[in-house]
């Protein structure tokens, strides 16, 4: 099958819904001439206009509430906060005015936005650029958040994203923008809140989101070698949450691992954690082990990045630990 | 300026009585302990939304603020959902999930109240946005007040409105506070109005408590938004008589500056001109406070006999679609 | 002890004229720095005092907090209403204060405000109104520079100043209001936004001078030339809505050029006055809709010199120059019309009929 990657996935999938519906409109800070700051924009203001490729101020609380109205309005908008770090200076207009507009006014709103966003360490970008903030938005009823990890994800959930009517946190990973994978041509969606078991094993669930997928991955790989069968899980939405698949999964396996780079305090990881801990309690034969980053501010320095983010190895200690083995890291 | 015809002066004249005795009424069931949470009322500004709304359509948006219920009244909100709203009931408009800093009707162009000050101005520039979009010669009006007028979210809704000429009318209601902070203690500048030249786009004063003044300029603000000339600034100097929110020991203001404000209420102020013009008289008027007070009674019974929400409503119409069961 | 007051009126140049027209857009922070400079003018010539109007936004108080002077400053016991009675009262309490000048910072509508009680004060007005035709976009310093002069009596006062003509509105024998530039009769039912533009709705003009280089109402006599007006006449328009013998254009606002009908043009002289034909209208005087008239009342507007004294900033600085005011080296008796330069022995190049 024809291969993209994973900025190239995001496009098309922009390009293809652009193209059928004219009510969706692009919007942000250099989405338009510049093409988008990781190129995921690149090419649509040439083919759409600058009416509906619109390149905005950097004003990030009018980005999200120009959203929230126009959606009320009917548009569809799919607006782009260049970095998951910038919500702070724009975080009333989708916490408190997106997202509960809806409750708020009886149900007599929908709102239609996609808010695309792009989250990660790894390219020394220091502390207000490489967050990943994903519990945050979990954490606010209303909205959905999306996270993909693989090219034929992102195609597919964006396609979803657009089409559902709710306001969605749309996270891509600044670290995957590169990473090729087969992606059919023309339009598919992949349904909101159904995980993918990446990899189908038997000794150990390990539950990973964004750029700590290939990494799970890898380390399954390596420890096929060695007889053991791990389970990979992409969630692919936090909110809803695909509880059911991972919990099948733990049933099966008796042994969980979550990896997220979120700093494991209070993130993503602790909720699933906790979910399984009160549906699959007696399903688990080890204690539940998250792999996060420390609970940090991002680091600058390679040399401190590197510790911070979580590696294969740290995941393949994690599962060795749940398996019984003595730790090495 | 162009001739006011004598139906739309005789129900500017009406909306402005509608608000007044609703508002009064509300104050009195908010003292009775009959209505939850806060309340902020709109009695003495009520020229402000009346003599803006008399040029909107339901085709038009408007976005509000924490002391809404004038916008909805002027906009053609619906006294009984209004009242059952504030009353926390099944049949509000927003089935007791919003409550008085919340009130929307969608379908009649109010993209709601909002608890948040400066919440509204980027909403407005999106339904702005949407508007010259869909190539339609509506508009959408962000009401907003003195204090808000200071908020980042303010600047960038109208930024980004004047840079892509939108068909968006910023009225700033300055009432010289902002909750317990007058004006002079809460901004370096006394006309909010000249901001709008940090945007170019046009920005005016006017008496907020003389409601042809705010009529007229309103009446070129909107004309210049329809006609694609982009977005303009009124800034309407009013008052309100209540505190900030119901209950308010206002310990902030002078009972003399109050007065001296009370002298010059938009209600008598409008009813003397329509006297002189013969338009109205005091049976009239009286006629017409009556009515309204029938109908803010009936709106009162209707709330009253209306349904509490199920507790099983809780978790509805929060998304659209499947609910999300986490 | 020379003294000057200065009233700045926050309100100007915002109105509805910045919707409807093109007007320009004055902020406040811009008059506390004219007034800076007026101080600062004003010492250097001698002044020892100001007496400030005071105002919601605190003009005179921020313009004394941001400059060093030696100037004393009072600000008038004055309870604000915020309207246009401030500067009426400043005016006389500065005028029974003895001022020996007053400088305002307004349009025509702050002028005409002032002008009903300054008496024989002279009156230097620097616009930051909207479309002014009595006030003049003029610089600070040198507005400090002659009104000091003129408020120390270095020059007579017939030399720098100029009695102005003025409208009055009479209802009876009852003094209802004044006009500097202009009394214009509209058919319309409200006060409402002041302003006046819609051309269909006015009858009548009157006018204290009519010059076409006015921006204003006053320009509609302006486009119609008279080989006999000169300063001791006004004019009178009759309008017809939407017909007439003369059709006309005049900016009657900034970028404001409107076409209007002509039924009638009459010269005033001084003392002359004429009756409100419309009624009931509402008067705009120097541009703002301000007087109410009642059905079948009987309203006249009379032509008379009770104008204010008007400095002549350019006059009264060559003036100032001519007889060395300027100068601070000790100079000679100076005849009357001798060359300073002259005198002082400083021309390079005297001509014969130098003196």
């Amino acid at each position: 099958m024809r291969k993209l990657t994973y900025a190239g996935a995001l496009n098309e999938a922009l390009r293809l819904e652009m193209q059928r519906d004219p009510t969706i409109f692009v919007a942000g800070e250099d989405v338009g001439t510049y093409g988008g700051i990781f190129g995921v924009t690149n090419g649509l203001l040439a083919e759409f206009g600058p009416k509906r490729v619109v390149d905005t101020p950097i004003t990030e609380s009018a980005i999200i509430g120009m959203a929230t109205g126009a959606a009320a309005a009917g548009l569809r908008p799919v607006v782009e906060l260049m970095f998951i770090d910038f919500i702070g200076v724009s975080l009333d207009q989708l916490f408190n005015q997106a997202a509960k507009m809806k409750y708020m006014f009886g149900g007599k709103a929908t709102l239609p936005l996609v808010l695309r966003t792009e989250c990660g360490a790894g390219m020394s970008a220091a502390a207000q650029h490489s967050q990943c903030l994903e519990s945050w938005f979990m954490h606010v009823p209303g909205l959905k958040v999306v996270l993909p990890s693989t090219p034929y994800d992102a195609k597919g959930l964006l396609i979803s994203s657009i089409r559902d009517n709710n306001p969605i946190v749309f996270i891509e990973h600044k670290m995957l923008y590169g990473t090729e994978g087969e992606v059919p041509e023309g339009e598919y969606t992949i349904p909101l809140g159904k995980a993918d078991i990446k990899r189908a094993g038997t000794d150990v669930t390990v539950v990973a989101t964004l750029a700590m997928v290939p990494k799970a991955l890898a380390v399954a790989e390596e420890l096929s070698k060695e007889g053991i069968s791990v389970e990979v899980i992409d969630p692919r939405t936090l909110t809803p949450l695909d509880e059911e698949t991972i919990l099948e999964s733990v049933k099966k396996t008796h042994r969980l691992v979550i990896v997220t780079e979120e700093v494991g305090h209070a993130g993503s990881s602790a909720e699933i954690a906790a979910r399984v801990a009160e549906k699959a309690f007696d399903y688990l034969d080890a204690g539940i082990r998250r792999v996060t980053a420390p609970f940090s501010p991002v680091p600058f320095s390679p040399a401190l990045e590197s510790h911070f983010i979580p590696s294969e190895a740290k995941i393949m200690d994690a599962v060795r630990a749940v398996l019984g083995a003595p730790e090495t890291a | 300026m162009s001739e006011i015809p004598k139906e739309t002066l005789l129900s500017i004249y009406e909306t402005m009585v509608k608000i007044r005795v609703f508002e009064s009424r509300v104050s009195e069931l908010f003292a009775q302990g009959k209505l939850p949470g806060f309340i902020h009322l709109y009695i003495g500004e009520e020229a402000v939304a009346t003599g803006v709304c008399a040029h909107l359509n339901p085709g038009d948006y408007i976005t509000s603020t924490h002391r809404g219920h004038g916008h909805l009244i002027a906009k053609g909100g619906d006294l009984k959902l209004m009242m059952a709203e504030l009353y926390g009931k099944r049949t509000g408009y927003c089935k007791g999930k919003g409550g008085s800093m919340h009130i929307a009707d969608v379908d009649l162009g109010i993209l709601g109240a909002n608890g948040i000050v400066g919440g509204g101005p980027p909403i407005a520039t999106g339904a702005g946005f949407a508007l010259k979009y869909q190539g339609k010669d509506n508009v959408a009006v962000c009401f907003f007040g003195d204090g808000a007028s200071n908020q980042g979210t303010t600047h960038e809704g109208m930024n980004m409105a004047a840079i892509w000429k939108l068909p968006v009318v910023f009225v700033c209601e300055n009432n010289f506070y902002g909750i317990s902070l007058s004006q002079e203690r809460h901004q370096s500048i006394s006309d909010i109005a000249d901001r709008a030249a940090a945007y170019d786009m046009p920005g005016v004063v006017v008496d907020g408590n003389d409601v042809t003044a705010v009529y007229e300029a309103a009446a070129e603000a909107i004309k210049r938004a329809r006609a694609g000339h982009g977005p303009s600034l009124i800034e309407c100097k009013t008052y309100r008589y209540r505190g900030h929110f119901e209950g308010d020991p206002t310990v902030y203001r002078s009972k003399e500056e109050l007065e001296a404000w009370m002298k010059k209420d938009p209600i008598p102020r409008f009813e003397t001109n329509l006297k002189k013009m013969g338009l109205l008289d005091d049976a009239r008027i009286m006629a017409i406070h009556k009515e309204m007070e029938d109908r803010v009674d009936e709106a009162i019974r209707f709330a009253e006999e209306s349904p509490w929400p199920d507790p099983s409503e809780l978790l509805e119409d929060i998304y659209t679609g499947p609910a999300v069961v986490v | 002890m020379t003294s000057i007051g200065i009233i700045a009126n926050p309100a100007s140049g915002k109105d509805i004229r910045r919707l409807i027209a093109h007007g320009s857009v004055f902020d406040n922070q811009e008059k506390v720095s004219i007034v800076r400079r007026v101080m600062l003018g004003l010492e250097s010539v001698g002044v020892e005092k100001v007496i400030f109007m005071p105002d919601y936004f605190g003009i005179g108080r921020r313009a004394v907090e941001g400059i060093q002077t030696q100037l004393a400053v009072e600000t008038l016991p004055i309870k604000m209403e915020a309207s246009q009675e401030d500067s009426t009262l400043a005016a006389r309490l500065m005028r029974e204060a003895g001022v020996g000048a007053i400088v305002t910072l307004g349009g025509d509508g702050t002028n005409r405000a002032v002008a009903k009680e300054i008496g024989d004060v002279p009156l230097m007005p620097i616009s930051t109104g909207t479309n002014n035709v009595f006030p003049q976009m003029i610089e600070g310093t040198v507005v400090g520079l002659a009104a000091g002069i003129v408020a120390r009596r270095l020059l007579p006062l017939e030399q720098t100043t100029t009695r102005q003509l003025r409208l009055e509105v009479w209802r009876g024998e009852e003094l209802i209001d004044i006009a500097l530039v202009d009394v214009v009769v509209n058919v319309e039912a409200f006060i409402g936004s002041r302003a006046v533009w819609d051309m269909s709705k006015v009858r009548e003009v009157v006018l204290t001078r009519a010059s076409p280089s006015n921006i204003g109402l006053s320009s509609i006599g302006g486009g119609l030339y008279c080989a006999r007006l000169d300063r001791k006449h006004g004019v009178y328009l009759r309008l017809n809505e939407g017909h007439g013998p003369l059709e006309l254009t005049a900016p009657i606002a900034p970028g404001l050029v409107e076409t209007m009908h002509i039924a009638d043009y009459r010269l005033l002289p001084v003392g002359a006055q004429v009756p409100v034909q419309f009624t009931p209208s509402i008067l705009a005087l120097d541009g703002e809709r301000e007087v109410v008239v009642e059905q079948e009342q009987a309203v006249v507007v009379r032509l008379t010199e009770n104008g204010p004294l008007l400095i002549d900033l350019h006059r009264t600085l060559e003036l100032a120059a001519q007889k060395g005011l300027m100068v601070k080296t000790e100079l000679p008796p100076l005849a009357e019309g001798a060359c300073l330069l002259h005198a002082l022995g400083l021309c390079s190049d005297p001509q014969e009929d130098c003196r």
